[in-house]
């Protein structure tokens, strides 16, 4: 987009230089092409229209490196500021509902009293989803996140929860029909809620992914690559030209223009590059990370669901073992799995040891066994949100260095491109004023 | 003007190769996302049930002469064997209140169903010891399945005798006569399913009562809706989402005991007789059976176990008398 831009094309400035007899299309264009073809004529002309070729390579030099630095460091910003952390809401969002699905089927699977600890972190994941909601929601303004998935949250919440609630009261008193309420609630959850959930999460970070691109985009350091070297080119070229009229090697004001501009373009460059491999780490050690391994977390919790949602259904419903399965599958392949550590072994055996029970005519002792499988798949959680939180940290960080490693460019380039300019005029105007 | 062209390309070559250096590629995304993106399970629906007649349809196998004693099974039977293992395997249902549940406060699969168990355990190794049976509650699909591969010896989950499923297994002779009748809220002026012409009355999808409802001999018939389980139809009856639910009687009780604002209404729509399944291979432990259910009848065990599950629900119950055809 920019390199097509005709005023830098190196073919642009030959006809500049020697307009090509082309027919006039209107008046105006006549005046200026007779104005440029009289000033050809004699030498401090030429040095004239040479300031001019000086000025406009200058200005297109500065308005297209801030340009390219600009866009990056836009990017940049907003992936700080603004995508990562509302990913991260999202990402918090689906992990906490995923959480609560699978806290509230293991707790209403112990006999007797739902256990304390297992109803507080139920609450806690729910908090937590309603924070990370809120949040969401007070960035829809600003984020492209679908409306729609966003009220399917917020509309569904509140009913998932009442049903969870009715499941409680009637297990307390021993009813089957509470296994019914919950499997309705899981039903709700994972058909309605969580994928609305999985969708604003998609979204999010896609818009982080977008803002990667345009802060390591190719073509804004092609960009900036180009005009550097047609305006430090057409410095060069005009200090030939000139040297060529006054007979003087050196004219020491446009020299110093020229590494004024070299210094401010490797400064640039050295910036742009800096800022996108600082871009590349915090996506690959930071949010990769943190899709990643939140992406495990997700799948865990929904294993862990369907594993308990089996047993509270008392062997009714043989759709939660063939969606455990499914998981566990869906775990193996994608190679989240590994992000789990060896402790996803042992949980493996211990659910198997929990269907082996149920499948072999022991479904209470599998209930008793039943909570074990929860809390290694609590441990492997609390690992998983120890490493996101880490991830997290990492990508603030080099995030942090992607967005120094421009600053003050933003200022730098034009006011250094304006002084080089003047610096340049400064020396043709010495030239000119020689034939005065 | 070819070198300066050609020392920009290089230069723009060179940028991108210092812009290739620093990219990722969008692996972890694509990875993320498309795990997340399994969808969930979808519960199968049922294919619906087929009503048939034929004849002797209660009808099982006589028992033997004399039953042997509990604790001595002959050689070479079906009995002997289970003896051999040391348990009975028998397939129940944990989720029918009061027929075959499991009671959270104990862990254990109780109920009538789970009782008559006990009492065939009592009759093969005398005595009603635990370690005598394994109980492994099944989905209604598995059922007749679980029968056929010898998974289990006997299934005493609410199966209802029916044409189809004879030419598949054995059935004992009847052990509880359950009817297909009719639950409303206690606030519902309905007296029969007559009151509920096209509008919504549940039943477990692809079940007996959902074709029973669709052939009723009525003009206005109601508007059969399939719900996955039966109890997820007393799920929407609580909330408002259907009028009446109509189903097995055994089925009802339960539901009425765990919702005391509900009532069972009307007559009867179909009998529902309950059969223990028992491979067809086992002539023997068939006959076994019917002989322990004969006792069972004739001592007063079976409605000593009625009244301690169900008579505060249905005082008196009906069980049809034993029919025997080989």
């Amino acid at each position: 987009m920019w390199i097509s831009n005709p005023e830098l094309n190196l073919e642009g400035l030959g006809i500049a230089a020697s307009p090509a007899p082309t027919r006039r299309r209107s008046a105006r264009a006549g005046v200026a092409l007779g104005w440029i073809r009289d000033r050809l004529t004699t030498t401090p002309g030429r040095l004239i229209l040479t300031s001019a070729l000086v000025v406009v390579g200058a200005a297109c030099f500065g308005v297209l490196a801030t340009g390219a630095e600009q866009s990056r460091e836009h990017a940049v910003q907003a992936a700080r500021t603004n995508t990562e952390p509302l990913l991260i809401h999202a990402v918090n969002l689906y992990t906490d509902l995923s959480h609560a699905n699978a806290t509230v089927a293991t707790g209403l699977l112990s006999l007797g009293p739902e256990p304390l600890n297992e109803r507080a972190r139920y609450l806690r994941d729910l908090r937590g989803a309603s924070q990370s909601l809120t949040a969401l929601t007070r960035e829809a303004g600003t984020s492209a996140s679908a409306p729609a998935a966003l009220s399917t949250v917020a509309d569904q919440l509140p009913i998932y929860s009442g049903l969870v609630e009715t499941a409680r009261a009637n297990n307390r008193q021993g009813f089957p029909i509470g296994a019914a309420y919950l499997r309705q609630a899981a039903v709700l959850m994972t058909g309605t809620i969580l994928p609305a959930a999985g969708q604003l999460y998609a979204t999010e970070a896609e818009r982080l992914d977008s803002d990667y691109r345009t802060g390591r985009s190719t073509a804004s350091l092609v960009a900036l690559i180009a005009a550097i070297v047609v305006a430090v080119g057409l410095l060069v070229l005009a200090q030939l030209y000139v040297s060529r009229v006054s007979r003087r090697i050196l004219n020491i004001s446009m020299v110093l223009g020229t590494v004024a501009l070299i210094a401010v373009s490797a400064w640039a460059v050295i910036g742009l590059i800096s800022e996108q491999n600082a871009l590349t780490t915090a996506q690959r050690d930071g949010s990769d990370k943190v899709e990643l391994l939140s992406a495990a977390n997700v799948l865990l919790s929904r294993a862990q669901g369907d594993l308990s949602l089996a047993l509270v259904n008392r062997g009714t419903d043989v759709t939660d073992p063939q969606d455990f399965a499914t998981v566990i599958h869906v775990l193996t392949t994608s190679g989240l799995a590994s992000r789990l550590g060896t402790g996803f072994r042992s949980y493996l055996q211990m659910a198997h040891r929990i269907q082996g029970l149920e499948n072999g005519g022991q479904l209470g002792q599998a209930i008793t066994v039943g909570p074990q499988a929860g809390s290694i798949s609590e441990q492997l959680s609390a690992r998983l949100v120890a490493g996101i939180a880490a991830a997290q940290n990492r990508f603030t960080r080099s995030a942090a260095d992607a967005a120094s490693a421009l600053s003050g460019l933003w200022l730098a380039i034009p006011l250094i491109t304006a002084v080089a300019a003047a610096l340049a005029l400064l020396g043709l105007r010495q030239r000119i004023n020689e034939y005065r | 003007m070819s070198r300066p062209i050609r020392y920009v390309l290089g230069l723009a070559l060179f940028a991108g190769a210092l812009a290739g250096c620093g990219t990722t590629s969008d692996r972890a995304l694509t990875t993320a996302l498309a795990a997340l993106n399994t969808p969930p399970t979808q519960t199968p629906m049922a294919t619906a049930a087929k009503l048939e007649t034929c004849p002797h349809l209660t009808a099982s196998l006589r028992p033997p002469a004399s039953m042997p004693a509990p604790g001595t099974m002959p050689p070479g039977s079906y009995m002997a064997a289970i003896k051999h293992r040391g348990y009975l395997r028998a397939g129940v249902n944990a989720g029918l209140l009061d027929f075959g549940y499991l009671n959270p406060a104990t862990g254990q699969i109780e109920g009538f169903e789970i009782d008559l168990v006990r009492e065939l355990a009592r009759a093969i190794f005398g005595d009603t010891s635990p370690k005598h049976y394994r109980l492994v509650a099944l989905t209604v699909p598995q059922r007749i399945p679980f029968v056929q591969q010898g998974r289990v010896d006997i299934v005493v989950d609410a199966v209802t005798i029916t044409c189809d499923r004879k030419q598949q297994v054995d059935f004992s002779t009847v052990y509880y006569g359950a009817q297909q009748e009719v639950l409303v809220p206690s606030n519902s002026n309905a007296t029969g399913i007559a009151a509920f012409a096209h509008k919504p009355v549940c039943a477990s999808a692809g079940s007996t009562p959902i074709t029973v409802m669709d052939s009723l001999p009525l003009p206005d018939r109601p508007r059969a809706v399939g719900r996955t389980q039966a109890i997820d139809c007393l799920v929407a009856l609580q909330e408002g989402q259907i009028d009446a639910i109509s189903t097995d009687s055994s089925i009802l009780l339960g539901f009425k005991a765990q919702d005391p604002n509900t009532r069972i209404i009307g007559t009867s729509l179909a009998p529902v007789p309950y059969g223990m399944a028992i491979s067809k291979a086992h002539p023997d432990f068939v006959r076994f059976v019917n002989g322990v259910l004969a006792e069972l009848r004739a001592n007063g065990t079976w409605r000593r176990l009625y009244n301690r599950w169900l008579g505060r629900l249905a005082p008196n119950p009906i069980l049809p008398p034993a029919q025997y055809d080989g």
